[in-house]
C-alpha cells in the first residue's frame, strides 16, 4: 500500500483502516448482536467500521441487495422467502414509509 | 400463513413472544402433543419407534429453547405451510421444550439472547463458526441449539437453498463455501453442541421444583429505576402462573403489575405482565433447588428497553437480597435501603458504617441513614441472623465509570414508516481505584449503579463532519437514548439517513468533582427483520 497514493475518500478510509486500533474497533462494531458482518457493502457498517462506504441513504439500493438476499437476517430476502416484500414500493426512496417489517410469530 | 398481511405484520411487533407468556391453563399431556405432531406434521416427517416412545423424523433429533422451537414452528407455518391453532402451536412448543429442551448448563453464557440483552459483543465461540454462522446470526443462536451432526448438515443444506447467495458473500466467496459448511462446520458443532449429552440426561431424571409461591424481588426498569417488589405466582397448572407484582421505585411510586407465566423445561420461567399499564415480559432461569430466578424483565414491544432482575423464594427464613444504592461514600451520610424479607434484629452494616438514624422499617424494607469512615472495600450487611455479603461497597473516592452497554446499537426509525424507533437504555457502574491507586486495573472496586447525565458526541473525524451528532439522535434524563427519523434527511450530504457513530458519555459527580465514561454507540439504518431471537 506504500507505494499507492489514496485519491478519493473511499481510498483514504482504506488507509486508514489498517491501524490496529481501528481494526480492532471495527470488530467490536461488527459483532455486536444483531448485526451483520456482511460487510460488501455492510447494512450497518462498512469495512471499516464507519459509513462512508454504505449505500446512503439506503433506500436508494436497497433491492440491489434484497433481491439477491445479501442480508437476509436484517432484509427480507426477495429471492425465496418474502417475496412480496417490496410490492407496491417501486422507488423505495419515495415509498420507504410502506415498507414492512417482519416481526416474527404473527398469532 | 402468517405474515400474510401488513396490519398483521405490524400487531405482532408487541405479541412476538406471548405465545410463551402463559397463556395456557390446560395441562398438556405428552399424547396430546404427539398427537398433533401426527396430524399436522406426517405430511412431510416420518414416524418410528413405539407407540409409547416415538420418534419423528428431523424433530426427534433436536434440542432447542422455548424460543428456539418456536421460531422452528413459525418457520414451518410460513415456508412449509404447516397450519396449527394457537392452543396447538402452544401445546407444542410447550411439550417439545420439556421433553427436547437444553439443561440449564446448556444455556450457561448464551442467556443474553434469551433475555433479548443483546447491546453486547459476543466473545467468539471459534473463528470459523464465527465467520460461517456468526456474520449473520447471533452465535448464541446456533449456541442454544443441540443437533446430531446430521441434522447440523441438513442446516446448512437449508441456508443453501433458502438463501443461495449464501456461499457469494464476503467471507464465503473467498473458499469453497459449502464443503467446508457442511463438512468441517456440521461436524464441528456436532461435537460442540451435540444432541446427547450428559448435562441434559442428568436433568431429565433431575426432580424439578415447582415455582409456585411468593418472592422476594429486585430490578431495574428504564425510565423508572431500581425497584422491589413481591410477586405471588399461584398454579393454575402444571407449569402455569397467575403472577402479581407489587412494590416500589426507589424514588417512592408504587409499582402494580399482574399477568401469567408459564415454566418450560423445569426452569426456564417466561411470564408476561402488565405493569402500570405497560406490557412487560420477563425471562428467569430458575436455580435448579428452585429458591431464586434470574433474568431480565423488559418492555413487549420494545425489547432492548429492560434491566436485571432477580427473585428470591419466601421460605420463612430471613434474608438481605439487596442493598440500594450499593454503594456509600466514606465521610458522608447517605440514605440506604436494605431490601429482604422477615427482616429482624439489630442492623449492621460492616465495619465502620454507623447507622446515624432509622428512617423507616418493615420486615421486608429497612431504610436507614448511614455514614462509613475506614478502609475502602466490600462489607457484609446483616439484620439479625440474616446476612449479604459483599452488599456494600465504602469508597473515598470515585476513580472510574464504565457506560453499559460499552457498545450499543440503535436504529432509526418511526416518521410515518411502519418500523418504530429502536432506542437503547443505558446505565452508568461507577468503581473506585482499588488498593494500587489506579483506575482501569483488576483491583478496581466496583461501587454499583450510579446517578449519570449523558450526552453524546461524534466518534471521529468523520462522524464530526457528518455532524452524526446533530442528525443521529439524543438522550433523555433516564439515559435513553432515542435515534433519529427514518427517511432521507435532504439536509446531509446525499441525503443520507439520520445514520451515525457516536461516543456516549456518561458523567457521575462525586463530592465536587466529576467523572466521565465513555461507550460506543452505532445509530443504524432498520432492521427489517426481527426474529424471536436474532
Amino acid at each position: 500500500m506504500k507505494h499507492l497514493k489514496s485519491l478519493n475518500k473511499k481510498a483514504q478510509l482504506i488507509n486508514k483502516a489498517v491501524s490496529p486500533e481501528e481494526v480492532e474497533d471495527v470488530v467490536a462494531m461488527q459483532t455486536v448482536v444483531g448485526c451483520t458482518a456482511t460487510t460488501d457493502p455492510g447494512w450497518e457498517l462498512d469495512p471499516f467500521g464507519g459509513l462512508g462506504s454504505l449505500c446512503q441513504p439506503m433506500e436508494s439500493d436497497l433491492y440491489g441487495c434484497a433481491d439477491a438476499c445479501w442480508w437476509p437476517a436484517q432484509v427480507p430476502d426477495t429471492m425465496n422467502t418474502y417475496p412480496e416484500w417490496g410490492d407496491g414500493v417501486a422507488k423505495a426512496d419515495k415509498d420507504w414509509r410502506k415498507l414492512d417489517g417482519i416481526f416474527e410469530d404473527a398469532e | 400463513m402468517a405474515l400474510s398481511n401488513n396490519n398483521s405484520k405490524r400487531a405482532a411487533l408487541g405479541t412476538g413472544l406471548l405465545a410463551l407468556a402463559g397463556l395456557v391453563s390446560t395441562p398438556v399431556l405428552a399424547q396430546d402433543a404427539q398427537q398433533i405432531i401426527r396430524d399436522r406434521c406426517l405430511a412431510c416427517h416420518t414416524e418410528t419407534g413405539s407407540a409409547e416412545a416415538p420418534s419423528f423424523s428431523r424433530i426427534s433429533e433436536q434440542r432447542k429453547t422455548p424460543e428456539g422451537w418456536l421460531m422452528t414452528i413459525n418457520r414451518m407455518t410460513h415456508l412449509r405451510g404447516l397450519e396449527l391453532t394457537r392452543e396447538e402451536k402452544r401445546a407444542l412448543v410447550k411439550h417439545l421444550a420439556d421433553t427436547q429442551g437444553l439443561a440449564p448448563e446448556e444455556t450457561e453464557g448464551y442467556r443474553y439472547l434469551l433475555e433479548q440483552d443483546t447491546n453486547l459483543v459476543e466473545n467468539s465461540i471459534d473463528q470459523g463458526l464465527a465467520e460461517t454462522c456468526g456474520r449473520c446470526h447471533s452465535e448464541a443462536r446456533f449456541a442454544l441449539q443441540r443437533r446430531t451432526e446430521q441434522e447440523w448438515k441438513y442446516l446448512v443444506d437449508f441456508h443453501m437453498g433458502q438463501f443461495p447467495t449464501t456461499e457469494l458473500h464476503s467471507l464465503a466467496r473467498d473458499r469453497q463455501w459449502y464443503q467446508i459448511a457442511s463438512n468441517d462446520t456440521a461436524a464441528d458443532l456436532g461435537k460442540r453442541f451435540p444432541l446427547i449429552t450428559q448435562e441434559w440426561n442428568n436433568w431429565q431424571k433431575a426432580s424439578k421444583s415447582d415455582l409456585m409461591g411468593r418472592w422476594r424481588v429486585t430490578g431495574f426498569v428504564p425510565g423508572k429505576g431500581e425497584f422491589d417488589a413481591w410477586m405471588t405466582a399461584a398454579k393454575t397448572s402444571e407449569g402455569h402462573y397467575d403472577v402479581t407484582l407489587e412494590g416500589l421505585y426507589a424514588d417512592g411510586t408504587a409499582l402494580n403489575g399482574e399477568g401469567k407465566a408459564t415454566v418450560y423445561t423445569g426452569y426456564e420461567w417466561r411470564a408476561s405482565l402488565t405493569i402500570d399499564g405497560v406490557k412487560m415480559r420477563q425471562v428467569m432461569a430458575a436455580d435448579k433447588q428452585g429458591n431464586s430466578l434470574e433474568g431480565r424483565m423488559f418492555v413487549a414491544a420494545e425489547r432492548e428497553i429492560g434491566g436485571e432482575l432477580s427473585a428470591v423464594r419466601d421460605q420463612g427464613k430471613a434474608a438481605v437480597v439487596a442493598v440500594q444504592p450499593s454503594y456509600l461514600r466514606a465521610g458522608e451520610p447517605a440514605e440506604l435501603t436494605l431490601i429482604g424479607q422477615n427482616l429482624k434484629g439489630d442492623i449492621n452494616l460492616g465495619e465502620g458504617v454507623v447507622v446515624e438514624k432509622v428512617l423507616s422499617r418493615a420486615d421486608d424494607r429497612i431504610t436507614v441513614l448511614a455514614k462509613a469512615t475506614g478502609n475502602e472495600g466490600l462489607r457484609t450487611v446483616r439484620v439479625g441472623q440474616a446476612a449479604s455479603e459483599s452488599a456494600l461497597a465504602v469508597y473515598s473516592e470515585l476513580a472510574r465509570v464504565d457506560v453499559t452497554p460499552a457498545n450499543a446499537v440503535t436504529r432509526i426509525g418511526g416518521a410515518g414508516g411502519n418500523l418504530p424507533k429502536v432506542r437503547a437504555s443505558y446505565r452508568a457502574v461507577g468503581y473506585s481505584a482499588g488498593a494500587d491507586g489506579k483506575p482501569g486495573t483488576e483491583d478496581d472496586l466496583r461501587l454499583g449503579y450510579m446517578p449519570a447525565s449523558w450526552s453524546i458526541k461524534p466518534a471521529d473525524e468523520v462522524a464530526a463532519h457528518d455532524k452524526d451528532d446533530k442528525y443521529a439522535g439524543s438522550f433523555n434524563a433516564a439515559g435513553i437514548f432515542t435515534p433519529g427519523d427514518a427517511g432521507l434527511n435532504p439536509e446531509r450530504k446525499m441525503s443520507a439517513n439520520n445514520v451515525g457513530r457516536l461516543t456516549v458519555v456518561a458523567t457521575v459527580a462525586d463530592g465536587s468533582t466529576q467523572v466521565e465514561g465513555e461507550g460506543s454507540m452505532l445509530v443504524a439504518v432498520q432492521d427489517f427483520v426481527r426474529r424471536v431471537l436474532d
